[in-house]
């Protein structure tokens, strides 16, 4: 795997910012997330042709080979512009996935197709309880079949493949479907976000291909990089709202002056950037050390994932308050990352049940 | 080059600091004169000055070296170009004359303390009431200074003064170095919430400090009282990190203390201590971040944040201190709850001392975010005419 320097990581960032400033500005953000499927697919191409779907692919599969410093760090750029492509799902815990499974013959096209921008991948990795560390519902048996439910499926409809996390005799593996199986179905639901997509999947003896050798290891690791990679979106989303924050207080006037010199909000603002300061470090870090198998990866990981999410919808909150009126209408963007923050907040599983796993892994030095 | 520099430390260290005892090589016990005086002659009390003020001129990462190897046997004196406040202002703001008459006699004596904040003039600092008024080749200070440290120890302070009524507050100030062992002179401690008293009153009953003792110049104290806060802001900032390092790796200590209580079985405490264990953390980490930063670029604003994130987490953390324990908490008998009632009152020393959160909160808003400045309706009349009380 190659290594990547901070400025070969700046330099993709770069690239992805210039591309989503022309192609994702809030503009086309909001033609985009007013049609049905919810996603730019000549975006998605665009993308592939910079190595981005690729980003966590070895360069055998025709990726890039980065790992989650340059997830994190691209999916700060993506954040800012609440880009809503299944890009975790495809481009971060697939290829997680796919290239811990023994069978090369099985995940090599699959990799190369991802890097390539011709496949989507979803992940029905979770019960429909919503949460990701809880029992699965969807039951394999010994034909690879499978049964059950899963809920919170990111871009179920966009995707042609699925990930499926299914219970196996005391065990758990993942298996992968296409979404045109027989025995697949699935149901989308409305959201409040309106930048999110998501379904119910259904599988009635839905036949399926094991992935051979990746269990519940491999599953606990890409929920780990799944959530420093949330983590990173947030980061970015955090820091535009409060940016654009900043900026009004800066330019409207009242009382003759502008607004930024009353110190009850100027006070506001001092907090909130302690918690997008706060955001930022808990992401890198979590994701060096992620990256570096550092025996506190466990720790920053669920560190990063209550702190993120829990500040950005802090930090979007305070920003509908103080924008005023403004941002009380569809009109202004403020409620776009308020709505989306609420998502990041429950997606994976609860802030709450990620502070509590903290506190867990900090018990084990008692 | 910098091997050579910290052989040649660590020799001279041999020869001379007993590490073991604490002291001077062949003396009874430890004199803080005779051996501070050892260090300066030895160009490592100040090393990134120039040898002629008592420096060796080398680069601060070397000068790094010279501290490592003190503190490495626990030999005192090292870094006073950083930590010496009086003799800094002296170095830089101090005309030749004064170097030449104060820099040595203050490098081998204790450090100066700070005769800055007044009981009527605390946030708003440029507020000072402390007068000085020309007497001959002296002038004669009358005032009361409040909130200084190591005043008894102190043989000279850094005194902010009044000299100019009719001037805007800031234009009337000048910047002194004051004799503190003098008639008219009284130090009382202050009994401290906590019940500690390490800070003191100074009441100034028509002391002396000669004309040649103003660090810059007559009525413009105010700037070169920026250059003496600057100095002591990275003392601050570095103290932070020092003692976070320090806490670093540990057991949180409200872990401990919930452990021990046996609160960690209660979904309610448990989201409480992790946050608060998070807080904690997440400050560490900022404060590792700045550190790149600084390497990186020379700056960081993130440094500026710490002391306002900490008075979050010491207050958040005495307060669940107390929870942790219950009814406990009212009781003076056990160690736990001397110990949560004694950092529930010291919390403010954080939100308080050295700028109190909501004045952090300007600065953050202005300095770091580019808002608007607050207007100071103080700020351009004359100082004899602003509203006090």
């Amino acid at each position: 795997m190659p290594d990547f320097s901070i400025e070969d990581r700046q330099a993709i960032c770069k690239t992805f910012e210039r591309l989503l400033a022309d192609k994702c500005d809030e503009t086309r953000l909001r033609e985009v997330i007013e049609t049905e499927s919810g996603f730019d697919k000549a975006l998605w191409a665009q993308m592939a042709e910079l190595g981005l779907t690729g980003l966590m692919i070895a360069p055998e599969q025709g990726g890039i080979g980065g790992f989650i410093e340059e997830a994190e760090a691209a999916l700060e750029v993506a954040g800012a512009y609440l880009y809503n492509g299944p890009y975790i799902s495809t481009c971060v815990m697939a290829p997680m996935l796919l290239s811990t499974c023994t069978d090369e013959t099985l995940a090599a096209p699959h990799l190369q197709s991802i890097a390539e921008g011709k496949s989507i991948f979803a992940i029905a990795g979770c019960a429909p309880s919503g949460d990701w560390t809880a029992e699965l519902n969807v039951t394999a048996n010994a034909k690879n079949e499978l049964s059950g439910e899963a809920g919170f499926v990111v871009h179920a409809r966009n995707a042609d493949h699925c990930l499926v996390y299914a219970n196996i005799g005391e065990d758990v593996a993942v298996y992968l479907v296409k979404m045109a199986d027989e025995g697949v179905t699935l149901t989308p639901h409305k959201t409040d976000d309106l930048t999110l997509r998501l379904s119910s999947m259904i599988f009635k003896n839905a036949l399926a291909q094991k992935l051979e050798g990746v269990g519940a290891k491999h599953i606990q690791t890409a929920l780990q990089i799944a959530l420093v990679a949330q983590a990173g979106e947030h980061v970015g989303a955090t820091r535009r709202i409060f940016n654009l924050t900043i900026e009004y207080l800066n330019t409207r006037f009242q009382f003759g002056q502008p607004i930024g010199r009353f110190q009850a909000l100027k006070h506001m603002a001092a907090d909130l950037l302690i918690e997008v300061e706060n955001a930022s470090s808990a992401a890198r870090h979590a994701a060096r050390a992620v990256a570096a198998q550092a025996p506190t990866s466990n720790v920053l990981t669920y560190l990063a994932a209550f702190t993120c999410a829990d500040n950005f919808r802090t930090v979007a909150a305070e920003a509908i308050q103080l924008h005023g009126g403004i941002a009380y209408t569809m009109e202004h963007p403020a409620h776009l990352y308020w709505r989306r923050a609420q998502t990041g907040q429950w997606l994976f599983g609860s802030s709450d049940r990620f502070r509590d796993l903290y506190l867990s892994q900090m018990e084990k030095t008692l | 080059m910098s091997t050579d520099l910290k052989q040649e430390v660590e020799t001279w260290l041999a020869a001379h600091w007993d590490s073991e005892n604490g002291r001077a090589v062949g003396s009874s016990d430890y004199d803080q004169k005779s051996w501070l005086t050892k260090v300066v002659d030895a160009g490592y009390a100040v090393p990134s000055w120039p040898e002629k003020w008592y420096g060796r001129g080398v680069s601060p990462k070397e000068a790094r070296i010279i501290e490592k190897a003190f503190q490495a046997r626990g030999a005192k004196g090292w870094g006073r170009d950083r930590f010496h406040l009086g003799a800094i202002s002296i170095f830089k703001l101090g005309s030749e004359a004064l170097k030449t008459e104060l820099l040595y006699e203050l490098l081998t004596g204790p450090i100066c303390c700070l005769l800055y904040s007044e009981p009527g003039a605390g946030s708003d600092l440029a507020g000072i009431r402390t007068r000085a008024v020309k007497d001959g080749d002296d002038f004669i200070i009358n005032g009361q200074k409040v909130w200084t440290s190591n005043a008894v120890e102190a043989e000279y302070g850094m005194l902010l003064t009044r000299t100019d009524i009719e001037a805007p507050k800031h234009q009337g100030i000048t910047f002194f170095i004051f004799p503190m062992k003098q008639d008219g002179v009284d130090v009382r401690p202050i009994n401290q919430i906590t019940g500690e008293d390490e800070f003191n009153e100074v009441f100034i009953e028509d002391a002396r400090v000669p004309e040649r003792f103003i660090i810059g110049t007559l009525n413009q104290g105010w700037k070169s009282f920026q250059t003496a806060i600057a100095s002591e802001r990275l003392i601050m900032g570095d103290g932070i990190t020092s003692r976070l390092r320090g806490a670093a790796g540990k057991v949180p200590t409200l872990l401990a203390l919930a452990h021990k209580h046996d609160k960690l079985k209660d979904p309610v405490m448990r989201q409480e201590i992790a946050q608060a264990i998070a807080y904690r953390q997440l400050n560490t980490l900022n404060m590792m971040r700045a550190k790149e930063e600084m390497m990186k670029n020379g700056a960081s604003s993130l440094a500026s944040l710490g002391k306002l994130a900490m008075s979050r987490i010491q207050h958040g953390e005495a307060r669940l201190s107390a929870k942790i324990l219950g009814p406990q908490i009212l009781l003076t008998e056990t160690e736990d709850a001397r110990n949560a009632n004694f950092d529930a009152a010291k919390a403010y020393m954080n939100s308080i001392g050295g700028g109190t959160d909501q004045i952090q909160k300007n600065i953050i808003a202005e300095r770091v975010l580019g808002l608007p400045k607050s207007t100071d309706v103080s700020r351009n009349i004359p100082f004899k005419d602003i509203k006090s009380g």
